[in-house]
């Protein structure tokens, strides 16, 4: 069972927590062409390895958070707020 | 009759009574069904899976291939359980399985001969692949039943079980699988370091291989240690031993998975444990050889066979002989000999065994064939005699065949690491020459697999092994582990084995017992052209039974190895997977069954709602009233009388369920500018308006009326079923998407219930209901918003509808929303108001055309759905720059339209397909469908919504919706969704 050490309730299991979404995506300027943005909804990497994607503690403080995880070994090397990195924590 | 009791063991002096297909036979407490039965002198305990071969106890463990039984009749039956891993309780009631109508005398037997007069017809290896193709309509009608009752295990109960099961989350610091003297050692050496420590064992007696050794003076010290120890152990307040609780999974996370046979209340405990460190110390399994008849009842491993006498004192038969290939099976031929019954014979494939092993023979009398093998196990049903034959020296053929008296053959074909639970953590096991077997590589992270587990059988070696885990898994969490005392013998733990994959001679050579895969099968498999190891199981169903290969793997792909000309190693193992044991659903599910499955979630007026007689649906959690039926009435009835109801007089209906969800700051209406596609920055306060979401892909997500309370407060209503999507939703724009709004969210869905107020009364009723409110069309028009107080209530008013007729939405805090409720039907009491259900709420709307979840079903667009013109031009919204893709504008796609039955009685199934030809088959051109249906008391017809291929354009054509399953096909005319005061005057009346 993954567990997420979410910075403001501390390490809980992942079952309460919703993955999100890719967090690794910049999302196109609202008049960006249609192109870019259907790149954007559609178009993803399916990495093996490390991840930077968003869950959030939707039963816990409901706070939605960056993880860094591995797709292979399910280890999660770095937990955010939405506006970090792991580069800078580190 | 061969087995029969035989000393104490370690047995207790109790007796116990069990019945065995209704005959009743005395067992002694700690007895499994297994070791019971052959103390009883029973023999064939079932029959086999595909050629209901006579089946009989093959081992002392959770290897059990042979003697699989029902436990337990009626709610409580558990089918497919393993008699050597069952205790037996009184009075506990055990079924054979797989015979008819006895397992002595069972008449699809004829299954083995049909396999033999047509070999490789009938269920050889891949029998699902081949027999079955063609044609497809037998399948159902013939194959399956057929396959089915031939082919069957234990019988599913058809009743609930009454069992409670439960789940229980644990954490510790060192876990340690397997209870064997390396296990106890490991766990009490790291318990002393302070640290929590949780140790599983699947049996019922902890310590292992310790129990196979004769409980004689001799060993009263070792016997002494293994006490000791578990007591050590059960003292220390640091420890939770969890006895019979099979480890049947590792996870990510260092999680364990662990399923706990408990007395008592409860039957079953499934329990997760998240550990530090986990030291797997789950012990070796013997493997059989592969020959002749190796599945006849009285085959037994040759450990089995000295558990069986030495722990649980049932001798297994008055004559042994041993078939062995390695060290390990003389000891259970010494112990027999010792206890006094006769050796007729050991058979050992090997050319020199050691002098030792040789003189201990001698002392006792036993007659040693070396370079010879047992070609066949001969008898009626069980055991009687086998046939022996000298081996060549190449191995591929033999010579001088000749018969040996016994009624039981323990045999061994080496030991076999557990590395399942080593494997999990994602390395794969590597093939190790001297063992002749797979053993963990490299150690997954957090990971140390130790003693026979690790294929080191030597007794201290292993314990070593251990102790050096439980050093280095400590001092890793900064603890230091305690040291033990060391078990006072030791035992040898190298085996000397000379592989003996199969004996060359003919006969049904079963590999896989409880599935009836033959050596020729792995053969044939290879022939195909099956030649990986992943391929062979699927093809033969190799170690897909019970025990999960642990007896039939490595025979197995060793035969396909040579099959291949390639090395073991080359030819791989398979992949290990969990759950390595049988595990039983009921702890999955635990105490989450029936009505506590899921939550119910009940709005405050429940109460009222059953006192008024309502009948109830659920719709997501909620209990909602569906209908309220008076004397006599039918749900078609009650519906149809609450809809007229409504159009022409008043109606109040809980709506509590929406969601609801406030929305507050100074860029409150730019956020919501930003998630619906209409304005909302506009909006003036004390007003409400209908919203509708966008995904970022541009189809419709959500919709609902999201009111101005002040500047910078909103409050936004969402469907029942959207309502925790949609907060999350709102929750991830503000926290990753646009932080830099200041804009907080909070769900107020419990905050308020909710009731809708509908009819052309409905103005009168609240005036009555709330004097101080001012209601008139001026003070108070359509799409205004109120706060008013009520008895201590805080309610808000909105004048919004989604029946089409004059309505009010009246929200009042929780707490008061049934007095309010109350008010307002008191109040209506002169205008003959009627409470309406989810029915007539569903018709309403319907009638008047308004959407549901039904139609925004996650494929429509805003045009789609008439919406388009809604969508603000001076603004960004989500979902805006990918709306106007191609696919999305097609004047083709299927567009919301009304149907009407042409002839009105006839009802339109929701569901039905659109299409234009009177008797639609398949094939037939589809070009919509139909998403909601009702009858219309109004227009005194059946009327639907669907989407229909550009169907804006096609008002009064006549098409069919079809419904082939159920055989309807009902002429409908196309018209528009607003079936209902399409100009919206009533609202505003
Ligand atoms: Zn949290």
């Amino acid at each position: 069972m993954i567990r997420i050490n979410c910075p403001y309730c501390g390490e809980r299991e992942h079952s309460e927590f919703t993955y999100g979404e890719d967090a690794t995506r910049t999302t196109p300027d609202n008049d960006a062409p249609m192109e870019e943005w259907n790149k954007f909804v559609y178009e993803r990497d399916n990495p093996a390895g490390e991840h930077i994607e968003y869950w959030h503690h939707a039963f816990g403080c409901r706070a939605w958070l960056k993880v860094q995880r591995n797709t292979i070994t399910h280890d999660i090397s770095w937990v955010g707020l939405p506006h970090e990195n792991p580069e800078a924590a580190s | 009759m061969s087995g029969f009791r035989h000393g104490a063991g370690r047995l207790g002096d109790a007796q116990l009574n069990f019945t065995f297909d209704g005959k009743p036979m005395l067992a002694r407490a700690g007895d499994t069904v297994a070791s019971a039965l052959l103390a009883n002198g029973v023999e064939v305990v079932g029959r086999s899976f595909k050629y209901h071969r006579p089946r009989g106890v093959t081992s002392s463990g959770p290897e059990e291939a042979g003697a699989l039984v029902t436990i337990g009749a009626g709610g409580k039956a558990d089918p497919n359980a393993r008699a050597t891993m069952e205790p037996v309780t009184q009075g506990l009631e055990v079924f054979s399985q797989n015979c008819f109508p006895s397992p002595k005398f069972d008449l699809m037997s004829v299954n083995g001969l049909a396999g033999a007069i047509l070999p490789g017809s009938l269920f050889s290896a891949g029998f699902y692949y081949k027999t079955f193709m063609w044609p497809a309509a037998l399948w159902y009608k013939f194959y399956e039943p057929s396959i089915r009752a031939a082919a069957g295990m234990g019988v599913p109960p058809k009743v609930a079980d009454p069992d409670i099961y439960d789940r229980i989350q644990m954490f510790c610091d060192v876990a340690v699988v397997g209870g064997g003297s390396a296990g106890l050692s490991a766990a009490l050496s790291a318990s002393q370091s302070g640290l929590r420590v949780v140790i599983f064992d699947e049996h019922n007696d902890l310590g292992g291989q310790l129990l196979n050794e004769a409980n004689s003076d001799q060993n009263a010290d070792l016997e002494q240690w293994r006490k000791d120890t578990i007591a050590a152990l059960e003292a220390a307040d640091n420890v939770t031993v969890l006895a019979r609780a099979v480890c049947w999974g590792r996870f990510d996370g260092n999680m364990l998975a662990a399923h706990q046979s408990v007395d008592g209340k409860v039957r079953q405990n499934y329990i997760k444990v998240q550990a530090k460190k986990i030291i797997i110390a789950a012990g070796a399994i013997e493997r059989p050889l592969v020959f002749g008849n190796n599945d006849k009842p009285n085959v037994m491993l040759a450990s089995a066979a000295r558990r069986m006498l030495n722990h649980y004192g049932t001798a297994t038969g008055k004559m042994l002989a041993v078939f062995t290939n390695n060290d390990s099976a003389y000891q259970t031929a010494f112990d027999y000999s010792d206890a006094g019954i006769k050796v007729s014979a050991v058979v050992d494939s090997r050319q020199y065994p050691s002098e030792a092993l040789v003189d201990g023979c001698m002392s006792r009398g036993i007659t040693l064939h070396t370079q010879a093998v047992v070609t066949e196990a001969k008898g009626w049903q069980a055991v009687r005699s086998i046939e022996i034959a000298d081996l060549a020296a190449n191995g591929q053929s033999v010579s001088n065949r000749r018969r040996v008296a016994c009624d039981v053959l323990a045999h061994s074909g080496g030991w076999t690491p557990q590395v399942q639970m080593a494997a999990h953590g994602g390395k794969p096991p590597i093939y190790d020459k001297t063992i002749a077997a797979f053993v963990v590589g490299d150690q997954a992270p957090d990971t140390y697999s130790v003693g026979a587990a690790e294929g080191e059988n030597g007794l201290l070696a292993g314990v070593a092994q251990a102790l050096e885990a439980a050093k280095a898994a400590c001092a890793e969490l900064g603890g230091t582990a305690g040291a033990v005392t060391a078990p006072p013998q030791d035992r040898d733990g190298a085996t000397n084995i000379v592989p003996l994959w199969s004996v060359p001679a003919k006969g049904k050579q079963l590999v896989d017992i409880q599935h009836d895969v033959t050596a020729a099968d792995v053969v044939q498999s290879h022939s195909e052209g099956f030649v990986s190891v992943e391929h062979l199981k699927r093809y033969t169903t190799l170690g897909m039974a019970n025990d999960q290969g642990r007896t039939s793997n490595v025979n197995a792909l060793a035969i396909m190895a040579e099959c291949r000309g390639v090395s073991i190693a080359e030819a791989g193992t398979t992949r290990f997977r969990a759950p390595i044991a049988p595990v039983s659903m009921g702890g999955f599910a635990g105490r989450e069954i029936g009505k506590h499955f899921k939550p119910v979630r009940r709005t405050p007026m429940q109460e009222w709602h059953e006192k008024a007689g309502a009948v109830f649906v659920q719709a997501g959690m909620y209990m909602r009233p569906q209908y309220y039926p008076q004397a006599g009435e039918t749900i078609d009835d009650a519906y149809e009388r609450e809809t007229e109801h409504v159009r022409k007089k008043v109606g109040i209906c809980d709506v509590t369920s929406l969601g609801k969800i406030e929305i507050v700051g100074p860029d409150a209406a730019e956020f919501l500018d930003r998630v619906y596609i209409n304005m909302f920055s506009t909006l003036k306060v004390g007003k409400a308006r209908y919203g509708v979401m966008l995904r970022e892909d541009g189809i419709v997500y959500d919709d609902g009326t999201t009111s101005r309370f002040a500047e910078d407060r909103f409050f936004m209503t969402t469907t029942t079923a959207k309502a925790g999507p949609v907060m999350a939703y709102l929750e991830r724009c503000l926290e990753i998407d646009w932080p830099e709004l200041k804009v907080r969210v909070s769900s107020v869905s419990e905050r308020w219930g909710a009731m809708a107020v509908a009819g052309p009364d409905a103005r009168a009723t609240l005036t009555a209901a709330f004097p101080s409110v001012d209601f008139s069309n001026e003070a108070f028009p359509f799409m205004g918003v109120v706060h008013a107080e009520h008895n201590g209530a805080k309610l808000v008013i909105l004048r919004i509808s989604f029946s089409g007729e004059m309505a009010y939405e009246v929200y009042a805090t929780s707490e008061h929303a049934t007095d309010i409720w109350q008010t307002v039907v008191d109040a209506g009491q002169a205008y003959d108001i009627v409470p309406y259900g989810l029915e007539t709420l569903g018709a309403l709307r319907i009638e008047k055309g308004h959407v549901t979840g039904a139609e925004l079903d996650g494929r429509v667009t805003l045009g789609d759905v008439h919406m388009d013109g809604m969508a603000s031009k001076k603004k960004w919204f989500v979902g805006k720059n990918l709306k106007q893709r191609e696919g999305m504008v097609h004047p083709d796609r299927p567009q919301l339209v009304g149907l009407k039955s042409v002839d009105p009685r006839t009802p339109i199934s929701t569901g039905s397909i659109l299409v234009t030809e009177a008797n639609a088959t398949a094939g037939a051109d589809k070009q919509g469908w139909v998403s909601s249906m009702t009858y219309s008391p109004e227009l005194g017809s059946f009327i639907a919504l669907g989407f229909l291929r550009g169907g804006k354009d096609r008002i009064g054509e006549r098409i069919y919706a079809a419904y082939p399953v159920k055989g309807k096909n009902v002429e409908v005319e196309v018209v528009s969704n607003h079936f209902v005061d399409p100009t919206n005057d009533r609202v505003k009346g």
